[in-house]
């Protein structure tokens, strides 16, 4: 006796709005289905009625916490196509500020993510923690949740030594957090015993339906866009891909952990390597962009963060298209919430499985085709620009 | 606890806008930068003089950066919700 | 006297003072484990917070009452009223200002456990009444527990009784008078009674009938004012009965040094002090896990709990 169990569009599990309408045989989830298209806010549009500049904003805004990747990829974005270089300075402090985003955010998610398994004590001791990178980031940008950081041709504000050893300090202490917090989820029961094992996603499912960020990185796939397809400074900085092969909650958790870990060490390296000059190039305002089209990706803190834009040789861009990752891990968490093989997915499971993908429904909400027949289908890029949509 | 003691906010925080009318020459460049569409241009005895809607402010500074005479500054003003829309708008 | 016959059981030691006790139980629990995670808890209503509980009652009660349209309203109705006075009933046996309750009988420590096994059953019944799927999970998921915990729950309080070879609550008390329970022979049984009681409350990590993350609330999810505020003030009651309990069969309840000037102070507050100090164990164990999945805790207790009781209860029979 199957009944269906609507978890949204209003829930407290959900952020934003979001439908996971699942089957439910007495605890079992048999199938589930989503639906994004609650925060659909027509951001795309807006792009093409702002200026370039203009547009950073509204980029920032694209999502609350990984706002400093969609910046850093809009930025590049419009540089390559603009033919603009920003100085290696600037390039290096916008990789202080792009890690300690993806520090808080990966903070944020386990907080999270103990919150969802009833852990309500290590939900509120890790957002203590978290404010450490907060006021950071308010040091360095001026606001902790949206730094405006990036402009096109650089950053707005430099790091001096007094700021430099601010963060090395928070960072020093929190990294004793970090750590004392990835003992706590290897070793403590209850956690384990929400986590392992639930959401299972081997590797070539997590290949075929193209999951992306720490999601693959825990199912074996090797893949992060900073080792891939470098960006700002990140092929002089080094850093460890963080792999694991549980293919599970578990998994995806330690990998997030790790990233924090090495996020910390990375920024302290840039902050030792740090290059001179100039943080920022001299860009008008308003400015006219040759016709063309470009491609950015970046690894936000959830995934590979995909930007097009298309000019028409006017100051508004003709077609801006964001791929968030949440997007690309959608299909993936589908899969991880039916009750398939001999692993069942309890209804206790649905929070830890879905929130396990880090999930950014705001980000997410661009364009999704569906057939008048009801079969949702996904495009790829090459048809993207080929029907610039 | 918060209403008793307020945190310091560090330097180069970004709170609410604050104008200086004598340095405006009028350039009219912030109404054009504004991403929100939070600037208004009126015109008076001395020229166009830019209506700040702190309202639809987003706190991004782009006024701040591009303003040649310096005459938009920034403070450290976050607790801005007041009870009427007129309160919040800067002339 | 004949009016002591009425003013007891409904003002001292009945029903407000119960009422009493149990709010501020609630505010104990709320501000130690704020305390544990780093937060402030109850901090406005009153002096830090005191009156906080009260606060909510009162909200609660003067809010809309909204019942949903095809729910069962004789059982939407029934349920929290039976909830409320179900556990008023069974703190009627707690030796809270003496060695016997309000009313000692012997046996009075079995009903006192069926008293909490029916309060289960009313929760089922709660859960069943609104036409909610939500609901229906929570409800399916006490019954589930209610087969995990009561086993572990009657046969450590069982133990003890056998122990001191009485049914009867005062009989226990009493036999303290030389050395408490849990200092002793019993030390298991508080261990087990305590685990078993977290289940019996629903509190983290076996708050899964209540589970906000994912059943918003479970049972609870449909009741509105004062529906909602009378189970809750159930469920406070049940945090002092068990509490109580604990502090009457492990560590001698009313019991203490008394003095003859401040006979009649003393005992309530030993019961007190030690009800707080069981209630004290509870909230950090509140604090200190994540919830378990459902079939992980029948599993958990089935393996382990209900094993470890039955040898215990053994080991008691084999001892006495």
């Amino acid at each position: 006796m199957a009944f269906s169990l609507p978890v949204g569009p209003q829930h407290p599990i959900h952020p934003e709005a979001t439908l996971i309408k699942i089957e439910v045989e007495g605890e079992q989830v048999i199938d589930a289905d989503i639906d994004v298209s609650y925060v659909h806010r027509g951001i795309e549009k807006a792009f093409e009625y702002k200026t370039y500049a203009q547009g950073l904003y509204l980029a920032e805004r694209i999502c609350g916490i990984c706002n400093v990747a969609h910046t850093t990829c809009y930025a590049i974005n419009i540089e390559e196509l603009a033919g603009i270089e920003a100085p290696t300075r600037a390039q290096y402090l916008r990789l202080i500020v792009e890690e300690l985003a993806r520090i808080h955010s990966h903070l944020l998610w386990l907080g999270l993510l103990a919150h969802l398994i009833g852990f309500e004590s290590l939900f509120m001791l890790i957002f203590r923690d978290r404010e450490l990178v907060m006021d950071l980031i308010e040091a360095i940008g001026g606001n902790r949740v949206v730094p405006a950081y990036n402009v096109i041709g650089g950053v707005r504000r430099d790091i001096d030594n007094a700021l430099a050893h601010k963060i090395r300090e928070a960072l020093g202490s929190l990294k004793e957090r970090v750590k004392r917090y990835r003992r706590v989820a290897t070793e403590d029961p209850t956690i384990r015993a929400r986590t392992v094992g639930v959401g299972h996603l081997s590797p070539s499912e997590a290949r075929d339906l193209l999951a992306v960020g720490p999601v693959a990185r825990a199912s074996s796939i090797k893949y992060d866009v900073r080792a891939d397809d470098p960006y700002i400074a990140h092929a002089e900085v080094p850093f460890n891909i963080v792999v694991y092969d549980t293919c599970d909650t578990w998994g995806r958790m330690m990998v997030r952990i790790d990233e924090v870990l090495e996020s910390i060490d990375m920024v302290l390296y840039a902050l030792d390597h740090l290059p001179s000059g100039d943080f920022r190039v001299k860009v008008p305002p308003i400015f006219k962009l040759p016709p063309g089209e470009n491609v950015a990706r970046v690894e936000a803190p959830r995934g590979e963060l995909l930007h097009y834009v298309v000019s028409d040789g006017s100051e508004k861009p003709y077609r801006y298209k964001v791929r968030t990752p949440t997007l690309a891990n959608l299909m993936a968490v589908r899969e991880m919430l039916r009750s398939r093989g001999g692993k069942a997915v309890y209804v206790a499971d649905v929070p830890v499985v879905f929130g396990s993908i880090d999930p950014c429904i705001c980000c997410t909400a661009r364009v999704l085709i569906v057939d008048e027949r009801g079969q949702a289908r996904e495009t790829t890029i090459d048809e993207l620009a080929r029907m610039r949509w | 606890m918060y209403p008793e003691e307020r945190r310091e906010t560090p330097q180069g925080f970004r709170g609410r806008l604050s104008f200086d009318r004598n340095k405006c020459t009028g350039c009219r460049l912030c109404w054009r930068v504004c991403p929100a569409s939070a600037i208004e241009m009126i015109k008076d005895e001395k020229g166009f003089r830019p209506v700040f809607h702190i309202y639809r402010c987003i706190y991004c500074y782009f006024c701040v950066e591009v303003c040649p005479t310096k005459a938009i500054r920034p403070t450290d003003a976050y607790e801005n919700t007041v009870f009427r829309k007129e309160d919040l708008t800067l002339r | 006297m004949w009016w002591s016959e009425i003013l007891e059981p409904l003002v001292y030691p009945g029903v407000l003072y119960v009422t009493f006790l149990a709010l501020l139980f609630e505010w104990i629990d709320r501000k130690l484990v704020a305390r544990l995670q780093n937060r402030v808890g109850p901090y406005y209503a009153g002096p830090h917070g005191l009156l906080q509980p009260l606060a909510d009652f009162l909200k609660l009660i003067s809010k809309e009452d909204i019942v949903p349209l095809k729910a069962d309203r004789l059982l939407f109705t029934l349920c929290p009223i039976l909830a409320l006075v179900i556990m008023f009933t069974a703190s009627a046996f707690l030796p809270m200002v003496a060695p016997y309750g309000l009313a000692s009988f012997n046996g009075d420590l079995v009903v006192a456990i069926a008293l909490l096994t029916i309060y289960a059953l009313i929760i089922y019944a709660s859960g069943i009444a609104p036409p909610s799927r939500y609901s229906l999970l929570g409800a399916e998921r006490v019954v589930l527990m209610l087969i995990g915990f009561e086993v572990p729950l009657t046969l450590s309080c069982l133990s003890v009784a056998i122990a001191c070879g009485s049914l009867r609550i005062s009989d226990i008390v009493l036999h303290q008078a030389d050395r408490y329970h849990v200092l002793g022979l019993c030390a298991p049984a508080f261990a087990l009674f305590l685990v078993a009681s977290q289940a019996e409350l629903e509190r983290v990590p076996f708050d899964i009938p209540e589970a906000e993350t994912e059943v918003v609330a479970g049972w609870q999810v449909e009741y509105a004012s004062w529906r909602l505020a009378l189970f809750r003030l159930s469920r406070d009651v049940e945090m002092l009965f068990l509490s109580g309990l604990g502090a009457a069969l492990f560590l001698g309840g009313p019991l203490g040094p008394t003095s003859s000037r401040f006979s009649w102070l003393l005992p309530p507050i030993y019961f007190l002090a030690k009800s707080i100090l069981v209630l004290v164990v509870l909230s950090i164990l509140r604090a200190s896990f994540a919830r378990i999945r459902i079939d992980q805790f029948v599993s958990f207790c089935w393996r382990t709990l209900i094993p470890v009781s039955l040898a215990y209860l053994l080991a008691v029979l084999w001892v006495v």
